[in-house]
């Protein structure tokens, strides 16, 4: 027998208490109420965003991958519809961004999957890991001989991006130009931004969409080895393995999936390291430690906090029974911290056997492609840092903030000091 | 149904109850069983259900082949003549007391 959520709301139970007291865009204090409320509530809704927020692993780990009654399709759409205007804006430039990834379901996910996968694989992200250990010691030449420093501002921020450089053969693009753009399509997809950021913000998508198909142009023209040159390889002039613009799309997708996730992760993984000198220390005195430490930096504090997805039928979660077209929200970050997975869930350990089990890239047939390279550049990150600057302190007494989105968390800034 | 069990890096010993045509890391996930992670779904992307199959099941299911054999390179944890990636073993009577090892870690 199902309970009736508007019966329990009238008897002020726990469900409605979550409800009222969930705040989706604001990351402080985010795991104390997970904490709080996982034990009681394994699903509320959240009037403020219309969405049923699922908060147990078990429950989160049977919808992500069931294709057949939770679609994806709504996965980045805006949170918050745009007005008229900004459609019309981006139509008037010819913006044709499609869903490709992420965000369809089978079986046209499973045509394109097949094709994207031919590149990023973790075979092909291995090949790069001498090139992206250089340019992380480059960052960290940079660092040296200073007092204080940003970590985000002097590597988390830009590393990444630099990385999908790499896989998209571009050697002369500024990479704070596309963090920038990266910065402001998560801010009108998953944030709750008003018209006047909306108007600026579709100006800057439609740039950002004018790059990449100049890119993909420029491969048809003079093929390179790299993954735009890889995907028109595979295609061969035939739309039933891929069309030109799903190529462009995938090339589009990459430009914000392949960076903000990693800075996020880079820098929640440090931060939570530094404010553990004990730990830190550890992974200096034997850099063998840096692989688990990025998967319980991946478990404790992970940079996608939460995913959607939208009943395609009626269904029943934890006893609660949504219609069809429900939206869900699966708290990963609750997943990663339910007690019935992780012993001692809100403690951060680099020696936690199972820690690799989180859920940070998901799971089924949506987990996240870039799951290998992300892994290789913060092991990348860790082994470096801690060997340049075993002495590395956090500055006393600063504020650690984060952006409001509803998926994605990282801070803003680390003030370090290199040398302690 | 057939019976088969898992060996922990530890060497705790869970024996299972398996339906034929399931495969074994659905198998090791609807059992609770940690170390195949799978993350994934089974669609030989992220060899995070890398399991070490005792000598004669492997000998009648098969050495990995094509990509599977391919992507067992990049498992965390090296592989050997025993490996598989458990998405792409099935269910059926061969595996009747197999005995499959779960690496020391997946990713």
């Amino acid at each position: 027998m199902t309970e009736n959520p508007q019966t329990r709301a009238a008897a002020g139970c726990p469900m409605e208490q979550a409800s009222e007291t969930f705040r989706p865009f604001e990351h402080q204090g985010m795991y104390e109420f997970l904490a709080s409320v996982r034990g009681d509530v394994p699903i509320f809704f959240a009037p403020e965003i219309d969405y049923w927020v699922v908060t147990r692993r078990a429950d989160i780990e049977k919808i992500m991958p069931d294709a057949d009654r939770f679609s994806a399709e709504l996965a980045t759409q805006p949170v918050f519809p745009w007005p008229d205007s900004v459609g019309r804006y981006l139509e008037g430039r010819n913006f044709s961004n499609e869903a490709v990834q992420v965000a369809c379901d089978p079986p046209r996910h499973t045509r394109i999957k097949k094709s994207a996968a031919q590149f990023l694989n973790i075979r092909q992200f291995m090949s790069y890991e001498d090139a992206i250990r250089d340019l992380v010691r480059g960052y960290i030449e940079r660092m040296r001989g200073q007092e204080e420093i940003d970590l985000v501002e002097a590597l988390t921020y830009e590393l990444p991006a630099q990385v999908v450089f790499l896989l998209l053969g571009v050697t002369d693009f500024d990479p704070k130009k596309i963090k920038a753009w990266g910065d402001l399509r998560l801010h009108m997809i998953w944030g709750d931004p008003n018209e006047h950021d909306l108007d600026t913000a579709a100006r800057d998508l439609a740039d950002f969409w004018d790059y990449t198909v100049d890119l993909v142009e420029a491969r048809k023209v003079s093929p390179q080895d790299d993954y735009p040159s890889k995907l028109l390889a595979l295609r061969d002039g035939d739309d039933a393995v891929l069309t030109e613009n799903e190529i462009k799309s995938l090339i589009f997708g990459l430009l914000i999936a392949g960076h903000e996730t990693t800075t996020n992760a880079a820098g929640n993984l440090l931060l939570e390291l530094l404010r553990r000198p004990n730990q830190w220390q550890a992974i200096v005195d034997d850099p063998s430690r840096a692989k688990n430490a990025v998967e319980e930096g991946l478990r404790y504090v992970t940079s996608v906090v939460a995913w959607r997805r939208q009943t395609k039928e009626p269904v029943t979660v934890s006893g609660i029974d949504l219609p069809k077209g429900a939206k869900v929200l699966l708290s990963l970050a609750s997943a990663n911290r339910d007690p019935a997975k992780f012993d001692e869930p809100e403690m951060f350990d680099i020696r936690r056997k199972n820690a690799q089990e989180h859920m940070a890239f998901g799971r089924g047939l949506h987990h996240c492609a870039g799951a290998p390279l992300a892994r290789l550049e913060l092991r990348i990150i860790l082994e470096e840092l801690t060997t340049a600057f075993p002495e590395m302190a956090l500055v006393d007494d600063q504020s650690i903030n984060f952006t409001r989105t509803l998926s994605f968390r990282g801070p803003n800034q680390i003030l370090v000091r290199p040398c302690g | 149904m057939v019976q088969f069990t898992f060996i922990q890096p530890d060497g705790t010993r869970n024996t299972v109850y398996a339906t034929p045509g399931m495969s074994v890391m659905e198998t090791a996930q609807h059992n609770g069983i940690g170390g195949i992670i799978a993350e994934c779904g089974g669609s030989m992307a992220c060899a995070t259900c890398h399991a070490y199959f005792d000598a004669d099941t492997i000998a009648k299911i098969g050495a990995s082949e094509g990509n599977e054999h391919e992507m067992l390179d990049f498992a965390a944890t090296p592989r050997s003549e025993h490996s598989r990636l458990s998405c792409q073993v099935e269910v059926s009577e061969v595996l009747e007391g197999a005995e499959i090892t779960i690496p020391d870690s997946q990713v």
